[in-house]
């Protein structure tokens, strides 16, 4: 069996990654631990539950951002009020996650290196705007999520670097936020599709700002920008909901798998953005 | 002799008496074969080059064991070479090998045993085992494996046909020349994994005197031993077969699973006991399945709505070996022309070997696939005819004395009538159309029925008989030496409270000893709907013989003459007149130990041939039947064409109720099975590789995919049952297929052939309907 280190700071796990150049980093292992089941390699685990910084949602006081502790589990995401007030669709995601028991365990780190293009809590953090933060012997960095996921499975984490937190900018002026998940199951189910949602409107019931993000469709999640920013400044009305649904299916590029086929996907990231658009439109 | 009170009420039939495994399984203390770790246990396991390499048909050209014989902790590694006797298994037709030795015909064909000092170090091994084929084309469509010319799976079958058999009655298709009505459709039906919590599993030791005993998650124990003794070339008394509860079997432990490639390990253990367990992914890889099925179906009616005539083909994949694909198919035809009279009857039906894996027997064999189509085909009759569907499916409804589609008159026991009204009467059916009103923006509501049956027993030329074996123990206490396994169905527990109920005993008194081949007497498998019905009626008579003998005994003990003055009450017999007892405990102290015991035995009853079949081996017709009639309330997301069964009411005619919970608990069972079977599990191949692999791939429901499920046991009895019962652990399963497409037909006005109704499929049909209507 492998080595097993419980580091209880940054410091620690820094120093612990160079000392074990070969070691792997390990928050609630529910990916981890099931690739290994297959390979049960013998490659050092660095823990990283006991590491307090990685723990925990806050307020950042200097620029007014919400910090996710990357070892955060999905669970406490579930029922953060910084999160209910601020980014309830993230809640959303986290409520939609697995089941009872790997909410427990999983992290939102885990989450984000796994870098599925089915991981639910992408299209959130990618419709927030999510901003995530590393560190390394050499130092700290921050890069928007869509820069730090760069394919399946692929991000820019180099060797030897930690996401130490998830930041959120203020996002609480958004009247409207959604996330559905779209699984072959209610619960322990891979999204077939999932679409997350920002959008507020103006006085005059027309659209303010959206972010759309949707998840499944793509090698990564698909935000198409276009489309959100085609919305600006439009009147709410069927006829914008049916061309907003047509130009969904049409930014998303789906594959055919097992869970489904493409064109299933395809017709909904419309159908999904078009019942969004409608409960927006029916207040 | 003193005098005590009786404070303890003995266990009844019909009472809600509490499940015998109930504590010690939600203790988590009911142990399971996979449970045993004998000290010194060796790890066995199977190498199954197929599906690594990519193959499902190939030539074996050779194995190279000796990279994974040095590993440290490997104990030896076997090949056909070492497998004494014929190495063919199989419960009726002996057609898979043990090993394999010269071509693999699935991708689960194992060509190695290995044998290793721990967990890890087989698994290693495995992989180090380097294997070369010769791929071969393989045939993984069971049409194309009956054409002329097509790649034989085994080469002594041109037509790679497993069995071909049919039913003719009255004009058989003829008869649908002269209906008013014809409708006609064509079905698919999916590969169902059992998908168990306790995998294929067993450990086994053989003793220096070469005597093997094994404790194997089975549900035959006594066959076990025949199909290992034919495979390993052994005596069957040589090996002694312990069946503990099991984690699950659905039908997926009758026929060796693990039994001959462990005897096997067993054999080259130099008596150490020796253990294989098979993971998820082996499961569902070599483990049997569910047979898909294609149907082709024509019903025919006059304008009144009389049944007048079906036709209806039937194609069943068995995959790579027969298994009890033969009799699966024969079920499935017996049952094709649903619990309705009609006069006029051909079902053809075919049994197909191919490249892929293996599928055997599972909950309601056979008849699930059919029942599919042919309450389609009667829900879309009544559209056609503008009759009510529960009324059209009530007016057909066999009677007692009617002939059914296989000729078999059916007898007294016969409620699918009873069954069908009970759902009229019901506030799910009555308010269905307020119900249906008030679908909430986006979503539209449909409601389903499906009537179904399933027929209990082995069916003709099997031998279908039970010997029990009742034991008061030196202390007074009663034992059931149970000898059918109890694989979660809560038959074991059933023998406690019929044993409880004959000698009037309480819970504390009566105990079950699992299966064992060294002291339970061979009684068939737990299969069929068999298992309470047949074991029960031999208890029956074991617990009447021995509660007769010890009131003989207590009349001697007490100078009584008369047997009806003496009763036998929890712990003692009493003479009331007198007031005197003698306690049960004091009375076991007079007999000598043969005399502690009773066997009752007991043989199910037998159909005469109706003359109607053609081609069939064994396994028809059936003479008991269970009945039930199904309702589902669905609603359909339009955006993502998912399905929410939101109320599933189950009304089954299993006769006379044992025990109501658990009664209630099967048909909740095979109702769950049966929605997975609707709505998601699919064990798909490509080219003969398992492409839903693993849980995380192969979906069964969970708890929030389930409604709320009512069961209501419909009044009546089967006077050859124990206490007039029959079995329902397989009827449940038939209704929720059929009940969810119907309700889909009723609510979105499409009609999905092909199973399951995944909300992909649904999607596409709605657009596809929208668009149909837009022209
Ligand atoms: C039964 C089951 C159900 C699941 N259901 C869902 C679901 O519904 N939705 C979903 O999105 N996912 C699901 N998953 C996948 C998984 O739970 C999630 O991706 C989860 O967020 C992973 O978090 P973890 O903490 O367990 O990661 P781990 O397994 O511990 O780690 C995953 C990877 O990330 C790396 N890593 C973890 N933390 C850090 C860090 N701070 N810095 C650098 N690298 C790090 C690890 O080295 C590893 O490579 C499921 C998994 C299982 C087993």
């Amino acid at each position: 069996m492998s080595a097993w280190f419980s580091p209880d700071s940054i410091d620690d796990a820094l120093a612990l990654i160079e000392r074990h150049p070969d070691a792997r980093l390990i928050a609630g292992g529910t990916d981890l631990l099931v690739r290994r089941r297959s390979e049960m390699s013998d490659i050092p685990l660095i823990s990283l539950e006991r590491v307090a910084a990685l723990q925990g949602i806050e307020e950042v006081r200097e620029d007014g951002m919400l910090a996710i502790g990357a070892a955060t589990r999905i669970a406490e995401l579930a029922v953060s009020p910084l999160l209910a007030a601020n980014a309830p669709l993230l809640q959303r995601a986290a409520l939609s996650f697995g089941a009872p028991a790997i909410r427990n365990m999983a992290s939102v780190g885990g989450n984000l290196c796994t870098a599925s293009p089915a991981g639910d809590c992408l299209p959130p953090l990618h419709a927030l705007g999510a901003q995530v933060e590393l560190i390394a012997r050499a130092g700290r960095r921050r890069l928007p999520i869509s820069d730090f996921i760069v394919g399946p499975g692929r991000t820019s984490l180099a060797p030897g670097e930690i996401v130490t937190r998830v930041l959120l900018p203020s996002r609480d002026r958004f009247a409207w936020q959604a996330y559905e998940k779209i699984g072959r199951r209610q619960s322990l189910a891979i999204s077939v599709v999932s679409f997350a949602a920002l959008l507020r409107l103006d006085d005059e019931q027309r659209i303010a700002e959206a972010h759309l993000a949707w998840g499944s469709v793509g090698p990564t999640v698909v935000t198409a920008p276009e489309l959100a920013n085609w919305l600006l400044g439009k009147p709410l009305d069927q006829s914008l909901i049916d061309v907003a649904a047509e130009r969904a299916r049409a930014a998303v590029c789906p594959i055919d798998d097992l869970r489904a086929g493409a064109d299933y996907r395809r017709a909904l990231a419309g159908n999904l953005l078009r019942r969004f658009l409608r409960r927006v439109q029916h207040g | 002799m003193t005098k005590t009170t009786n404070d303890v009420n003995a266990l009844a039939v019909g009472a809600n008496e509490t499940r015998a495994d109930a504590k010690a399984k939600a203790q988590g203390r009911e142990p399971y074969a996979a449970d045993y770790y004998p000290d010194g246990v060796l790890w066995a396991g199977a190498v199954r080059p197929g599906a690594r390499q990519g193959v499902a048909h190939a030539r074996l050209l050779a194995i190279d064991t000796a990279a994974a014989a040095a590993l440290p902790g490997v104990v030896k590694i076997l090949t056909a070479a070492d497998v004494p006797g014929t190495n063919r298994q199989g419960i009726v037709h002996k057609d898979m090998p043990v090993l394999v030795g010269d071509k693999l015909r699935y991708a689960g064909d194992p060509v190695a045993l290995v044998i290793a000092e721990s967990r890890e170090a087989l698994r290693q091994a495995i992989g180090l085992v380097v294997v070369s084929l010769e791929p071969l084309p393989a045939v993984c469509d069971p049409v194309a494996a009956m054409a002329e010319g097509a790649v034989r799976v085994h080469d002594e079958r041109a037509d790679n046909l497993l069995a071909a058999a049919e039913i003719r009655l009255g004009e058989g298709a003829q008869g649908l020349d002269h209906c008013d009505v014809v409708v006609a459709g064509s079905f698919s039906t999916p590969v169902q994994a059992h998908g168990f919590i306790e995998t294929e599993n067993g450990v086994a030791c053989c003793a220096p005197d070469g005597s093997l005993t094994m404790t194997i998650s089975t549900q035959a124990p006594f066959r076990d031993r025949m199909e290992i003794a034919h495979a390993l070339g052994l005596s069957f008394d040589q090996i002694r077969i312990v069946a503990p509860c099991l984690g699950g079997g659905f039908g997926g432990k009758d026929g060796a699973t693990v039994q001959c490639l462990l005897a096997l390990a067993a054999l080259h253990s130099d008596g150490r006991p020796v253990k294989m367990v098979w993971g998820r992914e082996e499961n569902l890889l070599a483990g049997y399945r569910r047979h898909s099925c294609r149907v082709d179906y024509r019903l025919g009616a006059n304008r009144d709505g009389t049944l007048e005539a079906v036709h209806c083909r039937l194609v069943y994949d068995t995959g790579a070996y027969a298994h009890l694909g033969g009799e699966v198919m024969a079920l499935g035809m017996e049952h094709a022309g649903g619990p309705y009279r009609i006069p006029h009857v051909l079902i053809e039906g075919q049994c197909v070997y191919t490249n892929n894996p293996v599928a055997g027997a599972m909950r309601a064999f056979g008849v699930c696939q059919v029942t599919f189509a042919f309450e389609a085909m009667i829900a879309e009759l009544a559209r056609e005819l503008g009759i009510d569907p529960l009324a059209l499916r009530r007016q057909n409804a066999l009677l007692p004395g009617d002939t059914n589609c296989a000729g078999v008159v059916v007898g007294e026991s016969t409620g699918i009538a009873d069954c069908l009204d009970l759902i009229a009467g019901h506030p799910l059916w009555l308010e269905r159309a307020a119900w249906k009103d008030a679908a909430p923006p986006g979503t539209q509501r449909g409601v389903g029925l499906a009537a179904v049956f399933n027929a209990a027993g082995y069916g003709a030329k099997v031998r279908d008989s039970a010997i029990a074996k009742v034991e008061l123990t030196g202390d007074g206490q009663f034992v059931v030496h149970n000898a059918v396994s109890d694989m979660g169905q809560g038959n074991a527990a059933a023998f406690v409270q019929i044993a409880g109920h004959v000698l009037q005993q309480d819970a504390a008194r009566v105990s079950v000893r699992q299966p064992d081949t060294a002291t339970a007497y061979p009684s068939g498998s737990s299969s069929a709907g068999r298992t309470t019905f047949t074991f029960g009626n031999a208890l029956i008579v074991a617990c009447e013989q021995l509660k007769a003998r010890l009131i003989n005994r207590a009349g001697l003990l007490l100078f009584v003459d008369d047997d009806s003055t003496l009763t036998l009450v929890p712990g003692k017999i009493v003479h009331q007149a007198s007031a005197r007892e003698v306690s049960l405990a004091r009375l076991a102290g007079f007999l000598r130990d043969e005399e502690r015991s009773c066997l009752g035995e007991y043989v199910a009853p037998l159909c005469p041939d109706p003359g109607t079949g053609k081609g069939f081996f064994i396994g028809f017709p059936h003479v008991v039947f269970a009945y039930g009639a199904h309702l589902a309330r669905i609603e359909v997301d339009l955006s993502t064409g998912q399905i929410r069964v939101v109320d599933y009411l189950a009304v089954t005619d299993g006769g006379q109720v044992i025990n109501p919970a658990m009664y209630d608990q099967q048909v909740h069972g095979g109702v769950a099975q049966g929605l997975g079977y609707a709505l998601m599990e699919d064990l798909a191949t490509r080219d003969g590789q398992v492409l839903a692999g693993d849980f995380s791939r192969y979906l069964i429901p969970g708890a929030l995919d389930l409604p709320e499920i009512t069961s209501v046991a419909c009044p009546g009895e089967e006077s050859r049952g124990p206490f007039g019962m029959k079995g329902i652990g397989e009827v449940a399963m038939n209704g929720p297929l059929p009940a969810v497409a119907n309700a889909l037909a009723d609510g979105c006005a499409i009609h999905l052939r092909d199973a399951p109704l995944t909300p992909e499929r649904v999607l596409l049909a709605l657009e596809s309907l929208a668009e149909e209507s837009s022209q």
